[in-house]
């Protein structure tokens, strides 16, 4: 709001003219998919998709098939798709935001506009963040940081886009499914009336990598692995007298064991915070997928509705994004502090 | 009156995983009841109480998404 009095008019302003004709224009696109609009209407009563916790196969058969490592039959899996479209969109990012900063050196105007303007707000709100808690490790610990918020930040945010979760394959469902509809030459859909036997359900083609428990882990892996290398950067070999602690074993009587098995707590902390990493961010967002789905059927004909839970999803990819990074960043910056150099840190 | 009594007890216990979200309220209340009155009485120290506030919150959170997690295991992958 203060960039008001800038010497350029600009020529495009924002289209709120514009942008309000099509929310309203979409609003009667959905009364009119959804509901019987004076008669006119198609009258599509949206269904309750079919939940499914482990992520579903893209093909019959198997990639490959190998031993290693006990992998297994490796499939194709929709999730695996969303993860690739997140690190072309992450790895695309970080060109354009690459040439909009060589642009703006050239052209000696280093304002950045747009979307790289955007990233470049929240990479310095992180990297102050980082700085406050971290100090001098700033710099190791930052990309870290960066990195997987900006992952998980795009990871979540996918839930929110239309066909994500919605467009696949129909197959058989076992249970209970839905009648098929077909809409035109080699489309289809499913919707109600329910079918008690020989009934559909949709496969997605691509469902939110958040909610598939192994991109989770395998994150909260890397996280926590991550923060032990920085404590052995930080402190030398010194940084594993943190989980066995014998120091003081034999020269204070009682507290000595206690330091000791303090330590060996500490070891079990840094497993559980793989848990606690892992099940936070699939709980959060699987959750939140199934709450779309759930309030999408239910209020699916009050068509302003669902936009709301949109929003809260919004709401809670960010602040899910934000804390799985926060709490990568606080522990390592807990990891650059050993527990004796508390004095000369500051 | 049919049905299926695995699927009744799913249902049932699914819901009882989720009496667990009341220690995650309360202390998610707590965690900002006292931020916010922190941040009353002390403006400028709002930046950093609110990233210990966002920690709290998500270190109290993640008992209620265990909880989350139990009943959508139940729900969705048992039996």
């Amino acid at each position: 709001m203060t960039k008001t009095t800038d010497v350029t008019p600009k020529k495009k302003g924002w289209r709120w003219g514009t942008n309000r004709w099509i929310v309203l224009g979409l609003i009667i696109l959905g009364l009119f998919l959804l509901t019987d609009f004076f008669g006119a209407g198609l009258n599509i009563k949206p269904i309750r998709p079919f939940v499914q916790l482990p992520a579903e196969h893209w093909s019959e058969h198997p990639l490959f098939s190998t031993s290693f490592l006990g992998i297994g039959d490796f499939y194709l899996t929709n999730t695996l798709v969303a993860l690739f479209i997140v690190m072309v969109l992450v790895i695309g990012l970080a060109f354009w935001f690459n040439r909009a900063v060589q642009n703006a050196f050239k052209k000696n105007d280093l304002a950045l506009k747009g979307i790289p303007g955007a990233l470049e707000a929240l990479l310095e709100g992180l990297f102050n963040m980082t700085q406050a808690t971290a100090g001098k490790w700033a710099w190791t610990i930052f990309p870290w940081f960066a990195a997987i918020t900006l992952t998980v930040l795009l990871a979540n945010w996918m839930e929110l886009i239309p066909g994500v979760d919605s467009i696949g394959v129909i197959e058989e469902a076992h249970g209970t499914g839905y009648a098929v509809q077909p809409l035109t030459a080699g489309i289809a859909t499913i919707a109600m009336p329910e079918v008690a036997e020989h009934g559909s359900h949709l496969i997605p083609y691509v469902r939110v990598v958040s909610t598939d428990l192994n991109f989770t882990v395998a994150l909260a892996i890397i996280a926590v692995v991550a923060v032990q290398v920085i404590g052995v950067q930080a402190q030398g070999i010194g940084y594993f007298t943190k989980f066995w602690n014998v120091k003081t074993f034999f020269s204070k009587p009682i507290f000595g064991v206690i330091d000791w098995g303090v330590g060996l707590l500490e070891l079990v902390s840094e497993f559980s915070k793989i848990l606690s990493f892992a099940f936070r961010l699939f709980g959060n967002i699987f959750a939140g997928s199934v709450l779309l789905f759930v309030m999408g059927s239910l209020l699916g004909s009050i068509v302003i509705m669902p936009s709301i839970f949109y929003m809260l999803e919004f709401f809670v990819g960010a602040i899910q994004a934000l804390v799985f990074g926060l709490l990568t960043m606080t522990f390592m910056a807990q990891a650059t502090q050993g527990h004796g150099e508390h004095e000369e840190a500051h | 009156m049919e049905g299926n009594i695995v699927m009744a007890a799913k249902l049932i216990g699914a819901g009882l995983a989720m009496i667990g979200a009341i220690g995650a309220g309360a202390g998610i209340g707590i965690v900002t009841s006292g931020a916010v009155q922190a941040m009353g009485r002390n403006p400028d120290a709002t930046g950093t109480i609110q990233t210990n506030m966002i920690l709290g919150i998500a270190f109290a959170e993640a008992v209620a998404i265990y909880c989350l997690v139990v009943a959508l295991l139940i729900l969705f992958v048992v039996g």
